[in-house]
């Protein structure tokens, strides 16, 4: 087990920046999710870790050892790929032996550890089936042992969930984790699905258009998003564009003045976060304490969602808000809320999030409003 | 330590970054062909540019004459007519053969349907020389069909089967059917159930579905096909030598006989020659007709 | 207007149902026609090699297996049988071999030119065979006349033009087989540890399996069965069975010659079951 140190990597296709200037630290026994949409960068930063694509510039060290230009099987990472890749010329006992094969393992330790690892993933009855007979869960499974058995110093996974079923999916989720925690294997996982990386990773690197745009555990992320992005990638968020008009006073284009957190950043064109569940109603001549903010709007819709029920307001012109409330009882009057009523929502001043105008860049283009 | 896997890691990225063997590895096969088809041609077209002699063979010469020569010989444009005439029928009788067994063959979902597949590639694989003498068997003056014709009482003597352009149109179609089935075959697979289904659905019955939807959306499967089948006709050569006698010539008998039995090499290589570029110029008019009738109903269509 | 278009389809419907699986038998007696014309001549051959007369009418007076016999002693045909499959087998083993390698080179790697070297390699293909065979001939005549050599009529001479046949059928079926193989296979072996040619001997040599068979069936089939690329190739004493039984049929269709063509036919129909244990030939036609 090691850890992995990605420095400055960067990967050019012509003159397209696929990934640009990544720098990361995996630690010993951590488990790290690379996360964005498709085209983001975050497999083509796993493939270089793996080796399959040489870097255009960087360095990578497993272990304190530069592997940046070794061949993949010099490398000793353990990948599970999104297509699971498994051999179907070969019984799922040969699949998992083959890494071993390769490592010249003596053939009674090779059939042991091909053994246990079957019985980790629990498949210790399917050896002597082909991949193709069996189902994609156990499919998977198959692949997971492949890669672990060998004792990588590095573990990938290449969005290894998404051609399971909903349900599958959960389970394994939650099989990867505990093997991960179990075995304390450095572990690099990508994914398209924030709930995914969520729930499984110690931190996440939430990248876009090749570039890094925050790294932390989910909570950080979650609650202090580093740009629009982030917060719209991460959870959802309202966000109301315009200006910050003085320190703690922020201006909707439509006209709402919002009283936010005191910052360092300077007066001028911005845009602001607000988690839907941090809102909610009030009546129209309740008085607030200070630091609440309040606005008045007309519902547009109410949408039903068991546990929670969902309110859109329009405040203004230009300005909607969602909040995400706990669905009322049925003897509160809240319930009978329709679209058209006119309500009043409010927040506190602490939970709206000051950011750059623009998604991902740190507000040095401030044309946008 | 450092330095030595620093140095290791440039001298693999110079590996990795630099020349390939792989791409090489085109270079035998695209030799042999360079060299016995691409060599060989080079040096059939100088002949046809070279002059005859009954006496000297061949004398080196550049001139179009051979290509003139067949040009003002009535019995050669004779030749290049039949053939054309033969290929024209012979890809339309196969088109219209060939769709309801393509057609058959895409929608079913019997466990037979591979087994059927293979039935129409195997008479391909058995060789057109083979089935030849299928056909001799059949239509000969004592042949089968003349025999059941003379047992129903039809007729009193043998009709006339064998060397006429009817066996041989007959023999043609036969080999190359499978080729128009295969090609619709995909073609109309591709196209899906649910477009006709959704035909349907909108009140077209089974032929309005046909005219309207299958028809159209398979004509790129009928040029592709109609193509092939056509270079193959114009091309036939063990069939009319056997079923069409000495008397019925088509091109490619025609020229192996400038070969084999004149021994006049530039007039035969030129033949070859013309044979190709008529078939490439019949092909690309046939197709470009075609698409431009697909084109125009397309337009036509959307005007309505 | 919705009403009177439900009524009116309502009412044709039985008609109209009717009417479709008439259509419906109509289409499948048309397809029975044309395999029933298709195997025709397969039949007769097949059947007449089994006439117990010299002169084919019908019906037969008996039927025998002599004719096999007969045709298996006649030299031209026991000697072109062994020539076909002489040269078929080298072409098809040289041809194969050259296109797979081609193939590999042509689908894994991208490199200038590549596209024009499949036109290339496909060639073959599109030249008429008869045309093919005659610019043969003269280039060796050629290539004798200058080199003082024995080209035509020798098994070199027969085989290098039957390779053309062949590699145009396998870069197809090789480029198939290759173009649909998940690339991360090779991959997952490279991240297991396996170097290069460790990669491609375990893992993408068995994955090629299926379109090497197939390649070296159609090659085979391909080269056993021309005729045209032969004809002016071959020489006395090194005849291939296609030109054997060409030469015979321009004066006569009997038994022996029969018996000849069902020989051929059963040996391409069993390959084409062998190898359809194989790889599911429907699938790759």
């Amino acid at each position: 087990m090691s850890e992995l140190v990605l420095t400055s990597l960067r990967k050019m296709y012509g003159p397209t920046v696929a990934v640009d200037d990544v720098s990361l630290t995996v630690r010993e026994g951590e488990l790290v999710a690379l996360l964005g949409p498709s085209g983001c960068g975050k497999t083509t930063t796993l493939r270089m870790v793996a080796g399959f694509i040489e870097p255009t510039a960087g360095t990578i060290t497993i272990g304190g050892r530069d592997v940046t230009y070794l061949p993949p099987h010099r490398r000793d990472t353990g990948m599970v790929f999104q297509s699971y890749a498994l051999f179907p010329h070969m019984t799922v006992a040969q699949n998992v032996a083959f890494g071993l094969e390769m490592r010249k393992v003596g053939r009674a330790e090779a059939a042991q550890r091909v053994a246990d690892a079957l019985a980790l993933v629990r498949l210790g009855h399917l050896g002597d089936r082909l991949p193709r007979q069996l189902s994609g869960g156990q499919q998977q499974r198959v692949a997971l042992a492949r890669a672990l058995v060998v004792n990588p110093g590095v573990f990938l996974l290449d969005e290894p969930l998404s051609n399971l079923d909903a349900k599958l999916r959960l389970e394994v989720r939650v099989e990867i984790r505990e093997l991960q925690r179990r075995l304390g294997l450095t572990t690099v996982f990508v994914t398209h699905d924030q709930e995914e990386a969520l729930t499984l990773a110690d931190r996440l690197v939430v990248m876009a258009n090749g570039v890094v745009q925050q790294v932390g555990t989910p909570e950080e992320l979650y609650e202090s998003p580093a740009n629009l992005f982030v917060a719209g990638f991460i959870g959802r968020s309202n966000v109301l564009h315009g200006r910050l008009v003085s320190p703690g006073r922020f201006e909707s284009r439509g006209g709402l003045a919002v009283e936010v957190p005191v910052t360092d950043r300077a007066p001028g064109p911005a845009a602001l976060a607000l988690r839907p569940e941090r809102l909610a109603l009030a009546a129209p001549d309740a008085t607030l304490p200070a630091g609440i903010n309040r606005a008045g709007g007309r519902l547009t819709l109410v949408t039903y969602l068991g546990a929670t029920t969902e309110y859109r307001v329009a405040l203004g012109a230009d300005d909607v808000l969602t909040a995400t409330l706990p669905t009322p009882p049925v003897s509160d009057p809240l319930r009978r809320l329709a679209a058209g009523d006119a309500v009043t929502l409010i927040w506190p001043a602490d939970q709206c999030r000051l950011l750059a105008p623009d998604p991902v860049g740190d507000g040095a283009t401030d044309e946008g409003v | 330590m450092t330095a030595a896997a620093a140095s290791m890691g440039v001298a693999a990225r110079r590996g990795g970054a630099g020349f390939s063997l792989g791409p090489a590895l085109v270079i035998p096969a695209t030799l042999l062909v360079l060299a016995f088809l691409g060599a060989p041609m080079v040096l059939l077209f100088r002949y046809s540019l070279n002059r005859y002699s009954p006496r000297d063979f061949m004398i080196d010469a550049v001139t179009f004459e051979n290509y003139v020569r067949f040009f003002a010989d009535p019995y050669f444009i004779g030749v290049l007519g039949t053939t054309v005439q033969v290929a024209a029928l012979c890809t339309l009788v196969s088109v219209l053969a060939a769709f309801p067994v393509a057609y058959l063959l895409a929608r079913t979902d019997s466990r037979w349907k591979s087994a059927l597949v293979i039935a129409v590639v195997f008479p391909l694989m058995v060789g057109n020389v083979v089935r030849a003498a299928g056909w001799m068997a059949l239509l000969g003056n004592d042949g089968a069909v003349n025999a059941t014709l003379r047992w129903l009482g039809i007729v009193s003597e043998p009709i006339r089967l064998m060397y006429t352009p009817f066996a041989v149109i007959l023999g043609i179609v036969a080999v190359v059917l499978p080729y128009m089935i295969l090609t619709l075959q995909s073609v109309i697979e591709s196209i899906g159930r649910d477009v006709e289904e959704a035909a349907a659905n909108l009140g077209a019955g089974p032929m309005t579905t046909f005219r309207r939807v299958l028809l159209p959306l398979s004509l790129p499967g009928i040029i592709a096909g109609g193509t092939l089948v056509f270079i193959l006709c114009m091309n036939a050569y063990a069939t009319p030598v056997l079923l069409g006698g000495p008397q019925f010539k088509m091109m490619a008998p025609a020229l192996y006989d400038q070969f084999a039995r004149t021994t006049n090499w530039p007039f035969g290589a030129a033949l070859a020659f013309i044979l190709m570029t008529s078939t490439l110029v019949l092909t690309l008019v046939g197709t470009t007709l075609l698409a431009r009738r697909m084109h125009y109903r397309k337009l036509d269509a959307a005007a309505r | 207007m919705t009403t009177i278009a439900a009524t009116a389809v309502g009412s044709a419907s039985p008609a109209r149902g009717t009417r479709r699986r008439a259509g419906r038998y109509a289409l499948r007696a048309i397809a029975t026609l044309v395999f029933c014309f298709m195997f025709l001549p397969v039949f007769f051959v097949a059947w007449i090699s089994l006439f117990d007369q010299q002169i084919v009418s019908f019906p037969p007076d008996g039927y025998t297996f002599a004719w096999y016999a007969n045709a298996l002693s006649r030299p031209e045909f026991a000697r072109g049988f062994v020539t076909s499959l002489q040269v078929a087998t080298v072409a098809t083993l040289v041809g194969v071999s050259l296109g797979a390698a081609a193939s590999y080179a042509m689908v894994r790697y991208r490199f200038p030119g590549r596209g024009a070297l499949n036109t290339l390699l496909l060639g073959p293909l599109v030249v008429p065979g008869i045309v093919a065979g005659t610019a043969l001939y003269v280039y060796y005549v050629a290539l004798e006349n200058a080199f003082d050599l024995d080209i035509r009529a020798t098994l070199g001479g027969l085989v290098l033009g039957h390779v053309l046949l062949t590699i145009p059928w396998t870069v197809r079926l090789v480029s198939a087989s290759l173009i649909g193989l998940d690339r991360a296979m090779e991959e997952a072996a490279a991240n297991l540890g396996a170097p290069p040619l460790v990669v491609f001997r375990r893992v993408t040599l068995p994955m090629m399996r299926p379109g090497l068979v197939a390649a070296s069936l159609f090659s085979f089939i391909q080269s056993f069965e021309n005729l045209e690329l032969s004809l002016l190739l071959v020489g006395p004493g090194r005849i291939t069975l296609p030109v054997a039984m060409l030469n015979y049929l321009e004066f006569r269709i009997d038994p022996t010659i029969a018996a000849v063509a069902t020989m051929q036919i059963i040996l391409i129909g069993a390959l084409m079951l062998i190898t359809d244990r194989f790889v599911k030939l429907s699938r790759i036609v």
